[in-house]
């Protein structure tokens, strides 16, 4: 005999419903039911399995030290989906470390599991070993604030309590920002365990201030803006005198001055500059140095060598003036520190307004909960939701936020959703439901077990996919990067020809002119508007889409998008509900029998089938609170139908083969089953004591929303295509009802791909719109593959585009964000190349033949600043962009 | 023309030549990678006004690990793009960032930061 795991059935492994191998252990189970919660999460029923081992990595069943062998489930980050190499990699060097028995890799939950001998080896060492391979544990870090902690000497004191803990991994006390920081496995100890070891050195914890990893990146942006800013505020100070000394004959006072005290303010410009060069640029000139060893140029090579130039040419020029011509010994300080001072301004702006294109990420960082109303051993505990761990059963209240993944055990609500995925409307909730971290619980409390925690969540794999996608590349950028790619280069070539035209043929004084529009070549030419200008508004445009319920995959699924010819839908599942539901209920004239008595006599004796169609009868029966009795003698006629006895009377229930097996007279019902046919629905026959009672038809019913959906497409100029597997008078039925342009009926699953492929032959561009399982051969053949995506599972492969929300409208949204981004993209691309294609000849002196102009290096330095602002300011303007179907 | 218009015509002539040689023509220096006892092919590269180094040779089929530590606050290299491999990755100041993957094919590829300021390229043999 062997016990079933799940429910501890004492079962003969011969008699068994089933058996599952798990960790090179055979179980078995006693029923369905049993190997279905065993298979969906096998481990946790090994875990309270004592005969063996003793699982070190369970939370609920602790350490126990009296057996030998040990295990822990490790989380891995980073290990592939196909799990190579990583799995051998650390079983490798697992294998090599003493006391470990035996090590188990699961790719797909990211999971070491490592039975090991606590004698011989710890968790640190095995946390290490993992680490040397090259991969990280999955291990949640957690920074504490200490209030009043100033000497040096207990920071040791307490990173070495803290170390002692078992589970933690490391621990850093850093007394500037009075703040711990400490890494540990929460399967092994809790926050309380780590605040009391701190709190046993007579120091008060208190949430530290930078807690979220989200405002890592916000913080180093917010120095860099400061220091940026600094740097501004240094130069721009500085060129204030600079400018005064740099144009005498404007400036009163100074204007009177001898040439001689003049030169002397000249040589203090000279030294006064020099702080800008090296503070306020000087990240130009290390930049150009760092580039120009990799044989590289960019533009920090370009302000450095024209902001060198002109302090070298000055220098130069006052301090043996003798060697230039006369009338040419003037210096340019005032290029050296204005310019310097704009671009660096234009730097801080950028990085401010770049700050903004990521809004949408934070915005669903934001979104997770805090902490987690866990019920553990009869208790409820308050645990951060870093700690909540698979299987564990959360209470959630009303008005509070849900703060993981999971499916309702008991109670129901309705879950406000519009923040993943931009339905406005509550989904109302009951036992055996999904949840989805970070929704809101409007109305009722329920209980639920958590599914999936951490970087599985439907929010985690949201965040992932959008900071992918927003830093892939459309194909539209190729063209800019290889452009951007010889630009500098060819800039300093132009810059070099500029100098030798003005010095060979422009007017006296030569050297002058030619060094100041060669400077101003080397200034106003802006790589980086071109470079900022498909990233910046790929930002934005993807963070705008998952704000809507649209996960977008890459820039080139974006780009792609704007150019939809033809929308192909799948049926079930994509225009209708994927469900059958009761739709018609017909009482026969001679018959007295109500509407309601029928459908409850139906569905009493469907209420044992399993067939899907029999569910759509029961649940509408229920919907409408009928209570129902219990069929007896009940028999299936194979392709018939169903016949039983309910309250004493017998009831058939199936099609017109059956009424004719019990010789029904069926009079006119037999014409209008003929029109619910027709209209692409179910119609089954209902007799009553062998007396023809009447119809009950089910369909399955279109989404609500669909029919709205598709005629936006089509005002959107987009060709509507529905394929389905149903034959053609039931999808000709539903076509109609949503105002499909053209119906690919009977089409075998395995064949929609070859459909598509048909539908792009005709030269469109495709675009698929299935479930993403069933249709993902269908989904990656087409140009655009949208999956309507359900619950939690949202990282669908297959698809370019998810839609969070099962609705149509979605299709519409991601087509009309594609458009709104491309344009954009195309906006700031055509701004880039025209303010270079014009900016650089102007500075060359295009216009002095024409019209006597040149243009001064500082609004060279001016113009280069503002471009690449006015980039990134296009990009956010992005952010005011409103899809048809708003959810707000 | 004068003499000295004459020697800075050909002077302007060589140096844009010269800048033609140095940033496109000349031969630029190559890393080599060679997989380690485990099987991997492992680099670390330094990110500081560029990538060091930026020329990566890498044999198809292993697996790469590069280790990217970026040495600078300037915002335009906080991120790296493999575009070809659909990888990026996130590089916040003066920590190790590993990207991984398998190059399947030979084939030389570019890697940028987002605005292709800074750029490297990875040859795979």
């Amino acid at each position: 005999m062997v016990k079933d795991p799940v429910c501890g059935m004492e079962i003969g492994p011969q008699s068994a419903f089933a058996s599952r191998e798990h960790m090179g252990n055979v179980y078995y189970f006693c029923s369905e039911n049993c190997v279905n919660q065993f298979d969906r999460n096998p481990h946790s029923f090994v875990m309270q399995n004592p005969e063996k081992v003793d699982f070190a990595g369970s939370a609920t069943t602790g350490f126990n030290p009296n057996l030998r062998l040990s295990e822990i489930e490790l989380p891995v980050i980073g290990l592939k989906k196909g799990g190579q190499p990583g799995a051998e990699l650390i079983k490798q060097a697992l294998n090599k470390h003493p006391g470990i028995e035996k090590v188990v890799i699961n790719p797909i939950e990211g999971a070491a599991v490592v039975r090991f001998d606590p004698q011989e080896t710890g968790v640190l060492d095995i946390v290490n070993a993992i680490k040397e391979s090259g991969y990280k544990v999955g291990s949640a870090q957690k920074r504490i604030g200490i209030e009043g902690i100033h000497c040096a000497s207990c920071v040791q004191f307490i990173e070495n309590d803290l170390a002692t803990i078992p589970g933690v991994l490391s621990a850093n006390v850093n007394v500037g920002t009075q703040e711990a920081t400490i890494e540990y496995l929460p399967e092994q100890t809790t926050l309380s365990q780590l605040n009391a070891a701190i709190e046993g050195w007579g120091y008060k914890t208190r949430v530290a201030s930078s807690d979220q990893p989200a405002d890592q990146q916000e913080a180093a942006h917010d120095k860099e803006y400061r220091s940026l800013m600094n740097k501004f505020w240094l130069a721009t100070i500085i060129s204030i005198p600079v400018l005064l000394t740099a144009y005498p004959q404007f400036i009163p006072i100074i204007r009177d001055w001898s040439m001689e005290t003049l030169r002397a303010a000249w040589f203090g410009a000279a030294l006064l500059t020099i702080p800008v060069l090296i503070y306020s640029g000087g990240h130009f000139f290390t930049g150009a140095w760092a580039a120009l060893k990799h044989r590289s140029a960019n533009m920090n090579t370009l302000i450095a060598l024209g902001t060198g130039a002109a302090w070298l040419y000055s220098t130069v020029a006052i301090t043996i003036p003798g060697i230039f011509p006369e009338g040419t010994s003037e210096p340019f300080y005032d290029v050296v520190a204005v310019v310097i001072a704009l671009v660096v301004l234009g730097q801080a702006l950028e990085i401010r307004a770049k700050g903004r294109t990521s809004e949408a990420i934070k915005k669903l960082m934001g979104l997770q909960a805090k902490t987690a109303r866990v019920i553990r051993n009869g208790q409820e505990l308050d645990i951060p939701v870093e700690e909540v761990l698979v299987a564990d059963v959360i209470q959630v209240r009303p008005g509070e936020k849900i703060p993981v993944d999971g499916v309702i055990l008991e109670g129901s609500s309705a879950v406000d959703e519009s923040m993943l995925t931009g339905e406005s409307l509550p989904v109302s909730k009951k036992t055996g439901d999904e949840v989805i971290g970070a929704t809101l619980n409007k109305t009722g409390a329920f209980k639920f077990r958590a599914t999936k925690v951490g970087k599985d969540t439907a929010l985690a794999q949201i965040v992932k996919m959008v900071q992918d996608a927003q830093n892939s590349k459309a194909p539209i950028a190729r063209l800019a990067d290889t452009i951007s790619g010889y630009f500098v280069p060819v800039v300093m070539i132009l810059a070099v020809i500029t100098f030798v035209i003005w010095f060979d043929f422009g007017p006296a004084p030569q050297l002058v002119y030619g060094l100041v529009t060669a400077v101003s070549v080397l200034i106003i030419a802006c790589p980086c508007a071109l470079g900022l200008a498909t990233p910046m508004s790929l930002m934005v445009g993807i963070g705008k889409g998952a704000e809507n319920g649209i996960l977008i995959r890459s820039g080139e699924a974006l780009q792609t998008a704007q150019g939809i010819k033809t929308v192909v839908l799948d049926k079930t599942g994509t225009i209708t509900k994927g469900k059958p539901e009761l739709t018609d209920l017909i009482v026969a004239d001679q018959q007295s029998v109500t509407g309601e008595e029928l459908l409850r006599l139906a569905a009493a004796v469907e209420s044992i089938s399993e067939h899907p169609l029999a569910e759509a009868i029961v649940e509408g029966a229920k919907t409408r609170g009928l209570s129902l009795s219990k069929p007896e003698a009940f028999e299936a006629i194979p392709g018939h139908g169903v016949i039983a006895t309910v309250d004493g009377r017998q009831v058939a229930l199936g099609n017109l083969k059956m009424m004719q097996r019990l010789n029904v007279e069926l009079g006119d019902l037999e014409s209008k089953s003929d029109t619910l046919a027709n209209d692409g629905k179910t119609p089954m026959f209902v007799a009553v004591n062998s007396q023809a009672a009447g119809i009950i038809a089910v369909a399955d019913t279109v989404k609500e929303d669909s029919k709205e959906a598709i005629a936006v497409l089509h005002k959107m100029g987009i060709e509507v295509v529905m394929i389905t597997g149903d034959n053609r008078r039931t999808a000709e039925a539903i076509a109609r009802q949503v105002g499909v342009d053209r119906v690919l009926a009977e089409v075998l699953p395995e064949d929609k791909a070859h459909n598509v492929h048909l539908l792009q032959a005709e030269g469109k561009k495709v675009a698929m719109v299935g479930d993403g399982i069933n249709d993902a051969p269908a989904l990656a053949q087409a140009d655009v593959g949208l999956a309507i995506g359900t619950g939690t599972d949202v990282a669908i492969e297959a698809s370019d585009i998810t839609l969070i929300k099962g609705s149509l409208k979605g299709v519409v949204t991601a087509i009309e964000v594609s458009r709104a981004t491309m344009r954009n993209i195309r906006q700031n691309l055509v701004g880039a190349f025209i303010y270079n294609v014009l900016g650089v000849p102007i500075a060359m002196g295009a216009l002095f033949p024409f019209f006597g102009v040149l243009l001064s290096p500082l609004l060279a330095g001016a113009a280069m600043a503002f471009s690449s602002v006015t980039v990134v300011s296009n990009a956010n303007r992005l952010r005011s962009f409103h899809p048809k179907f708003s959810a707000k | 023309m004068t003499p000295i218009q004459i020697v800075v015509t050909l002077v302007g002539i060589a140096l844009s030549i010269f800048i033609a040689w140095f940033f496109w023509l000349a031969p630029k220096g190559q890393t080599r990678v060679s997989a380690g006892v485990s099987g991997v092919q492992e680099v670390a590269i330094t990110v500081k006004g560029g990538y060091t180094p930026d020329i990566i040779v890498v044999k198809a089929g292993q697996p790469l690990r590069m280790r990217f530590t970026r040495q600078e606050s300037a915002g335009c290299s906080e991120t790296v793009l493999f575009p070809d491999f659909n990888q990026s990755a996130k590089l916040p100041e003066g920590e190790e960032v590993l990207v991984e993957f398998t190059p399947e094919k030979a084939g030389e590829y570019g890697f940028q930061c987002q605005m292709g300021m800074l750029r490297g390229k990875l040859i795979v043999e």
